[in-house]
């Protein structure tokens, strides 16, 4: 609980956060120390367990992970990042992925390892698109999509291309893995098809 | 002699046709994955697990062998032509390889590198042929005390050398205890943490785990480098793929110091090959050092030979001590004890016993893999560097495609799905602020094995504690764990006064 609240209290905006962006790990511990002290004190224990029962290992945790939140609080506090951000490649090999680069350093804020945040995004968005798509869809078109977003995500400029290219992988996978080895996918709005 | 006579059934088991294409295809697809930068053994084993599982169960763990050494002998040729290591583990033999490659002898270094793969996992494996057996027999004395002590030995030994802190180790490893709490608790019956969703019950599989942590994180941390300078300039390989008698000469006894500084790590779980693999390069050059014409720094072969032998020395050994003793003691072996638990087999003493005709199958299937793999890695070397030059961007869409279709494949649960991604993102977040990745695979399959042991020794002692230590096996690990760490602590703060003075 002390980072957020020595987040707010030393929060200097701007520049003093941006070179510690690593505390959203401790603030990832501290979240997954409240959900197990929370699951450990609703804990449906059966009758007639003995000590050690299942509540002792969670509750050793949980304070594990409030420790290391603090410790590694404590850690990139004093250790921030460079204030210079990693050289951008303005005119490096890959061209296709350069012209989009560059023009999304200028929305995205910078940070101490350039993070390219509209690739990150749109590789997440695809993967969600995929896991909701995949029941109503099946593999073979949402499979394909997956591949599609994320040759796009990942620097792709060939749209058309990659279409071709993503259906005929998605159909490889589905007459390898479902027609051959067995495996159990969704069918989708492609049922009777195959 | 038993030894021999069950390695023998053991070839007869695998040279069958059919086995013999489930090694080839091991080692075709383990070398594929491996060249690939960031992508390791680890990795393409636990892709692999769904894929394998209409295989019958010796089928499925010689592909294994294939997958795990053909792993290593392929992450050199990304960091030997391009200085982008394939893993962790050939980090080390990048730093002289690379440089030959630069000064026109990247072929050699190609070859030092096949040939060491070669030479570490052929006597490793040898070692473990004649000692596993003897291992798995001591290890019948080991009751809970011993076993929580071996986990909790891997617990700190990995967290304490592998990340660059030991805070940042430790909390990794939580990370993973926290992930493994997740489902029924087996001694009492307990639903824990599960949300009350049955889905839950049978807690976070481990395929889940490490394909969202290995491979989507990786997938994800690509997309965030997109754009950023890289130096990816692929040196084209050319020429003789032989070694000199001079260049052998060389490097011959290097690949045998790296082997034998490899294979005591594979039984003590510090997280796989990078210690080894470093020190054995740090041994390469204060020996060449001594002689007159260095070739360090400007690619020394022994710097390739060294590290490239003790890395798959090490391999070889891990494999030993997870058939023997049941432990991990690296991320791949981790994930290759969630390949045999799949199967319904427990590795350890009694698996010897109980599934001896796939214990030796297995084994046999190490030599013929490294035959194999020496013969795919020598000639082709630069056929397989051509992978590199395919876009990025489809290798990693590929990557992620059967990173989706194996967590789906294996429980037809869109949850799992769901849980992958955000442990992908959680692999991710890790990478960008430097946390190993290791410690959390160690937690998540030891977590569970520590917590029953530990509960049913209080159980026999009736809640006695000196009962852990009072075992004079578990007090000697113990023992040795604290001077280990002691040692490499005070090691590194002096390495770092040094440094910074």
């Amino acid at each position: 609980m002390s980072t957020a609240e020595e987040l707010a209290s030393r929060g200097g905006p701007g520049e003093f956060l941006r070179r510690r962006t690593g505390l959203v790990l401790p603030l990832l511990m501290l979240l997954v120390g409240v959900v197990l002290a929370v699951g450990t004190i609703t804990m449906d224990v059966p009758e007639n367990v003995a000590w050690p029962g299942p509540r002792l290992f969670p509750t050793v945790i949980a304070i594990a992970c409030f420790v290391f939140a603090v410790l590694m609080a404590v850690d990139v506090l004093r250790h921030p990042e460079p204030e210079r951000v990693a050289a951008h490649a303005e005119d490096a090999s890959s061209d296709a992925a350069d012209a989009d680069a560059a023009d999304a350093s200028d929305v995205a804020e910078e940070t101490r390892v350039r993070s390219n945040r509209p690739a990150v995004l749109a590789l997440v968005g695809t993967l969600v698109a995929f896991i909701v798509v995949l029941d109503p869809l099946g593999w073979l078109l949402s499979g394909s999509l997956l591949f599609w977003g994320v040759a796009r995500a990942l620097g792709s400029r060939r749209p058309l291309f990659d279409a071709f290219l993503s259906i005929a992988v998605s159909s490889i996978v589905q007459l390898a893995f479902s027609a051959g080895l067995g495996l159990n996918l969704p069918p989708g709005v492609l049922a009777g098809v195959f | 002699m038993d030894s021999l006579a069950n390695l023998g059934d053991g070839f007869l088991t695998v040279l069958t046709p059919m086995n013999m294409l489930w090694v080839l295809v091991g080692a075709l697809l383990g070398t594929a994955v491996g060249v690939l930068p960031g992508l390791g053994s680890a990795m393409a084993v636990a892709l692999l697990l769904p894929v394998t599982f209409s295989l019958d169960p010796i089928g499925a763990f010689i592909m294994f062998a294939g997958v795990l050494f053909g792993g290593l002998f392929g992450d050199s040729i990304s960091g030997i032509l391009m200085n982008t290591p394939g893993n962790s583990t050939a980090i080390a033999g990048t730093i002289e390889g690379h440089k030959m490659a630069r000064t026109g002898r990247a072929a050699q270094a190609l070859a030092t590198s096949a040939i060491a793969a070669f030479i570490g996992g052929i006597l490793s494996s040898v070692l473990v042929v004649f000692f596993a057996p003897s291992l798995a027999d001591l290890a019948t004395l080991f009751g809970p005390e011993e076993y929580l002590a071996l986990a909790v030995f891997a617990f700190v030994a990995i967290s304490a050398v592998v990340a660059e802190s030991l805070v940042r180790g430790l909390t990794a490893l939580v990370i993973g205890l926290a992930i493994a709490l997740v489902g029924v608790d087996g001694m009492s019956g307990a639903a824990r943490f599960t949300g009350g969703q049955p889905e839950l019950f049978d807690g976070i599989n481990i395929v889940v785990i490490t394909v969202g942590l290995l491979a989507l994180g990786e997938v994800i941390a690509v997309a965030a480098r997109r754009g950023t300078r890289q130096d990816t300039e692929l040196i084209p390989s050319g020429g003789r793929l032989w070694l000199s008698r001079e260049e052998f000469r060389l490097a011959l006894p290097a690949w045998l110091r790296g082997t034998s500084i490899g294979v005591p790590f594979g039984i003590i779980p510090v997280g796989g090959s990078e210690v080894p693999t470093f020190l054995a390069y740090g041994t390469e050059r204060r020996l060449a050092s001594r002689k007159p014409g260095s070739m360090f720094g400007k690619g020394a072969i022994q710097g390739v030979a060294g590290p490239e032998a003790a890395g798959n020395a090490t391999a070889g050994t891990a494999m030993g001590a997870l058939l023997a003793l049941g432990l991990p003691t690296s991320a791949t072996a981790a994930v290759m004890l969630a390949a045999f638990r799949q199967y319904g087999l427990q590795p350890g003493p009694l698996l010897f016993e109980r599934a001896s005709e796939l214990v030796w199958a297995l084994l046999a299937s190490f030599f013929i893999g490294m035959v194999v793999l020496l013969i795919l890695n020598l000639p082709f070397a630069p056929l397989w560097a051509k992978l590199l030059k395919l876009p990025r961007h489809y290798l990693y869409a590929g990557i992620t495609v059967f990173a989706m279709l194996g967590v789906y494949a294996t429980s037809s649960k869109l949850l799992d799905l769901v849980l992958v991604l955000a442990i992908g993102l959680l692999g991710f977040a890790m990478r960008r602020y430097g946390l190993p990745v290791a410690p959390v695979l160690i937690g998540v399959i030891l977590g569970p094995l520590a917590e029953t042991e530990f509960r049913r020794a209080m159980a026999v002692s009736e809640g006695d504690p000196t009962v852990l230590v009072s075992s004079p096996i578990a007090a000697t690990l113990y023992a040795v764990l604290a001077l280990g760490v002691g040692a490499f602590l005070i090691q590194r703060r002096s390495a770092a006064l040094a440094k910074a003075a």
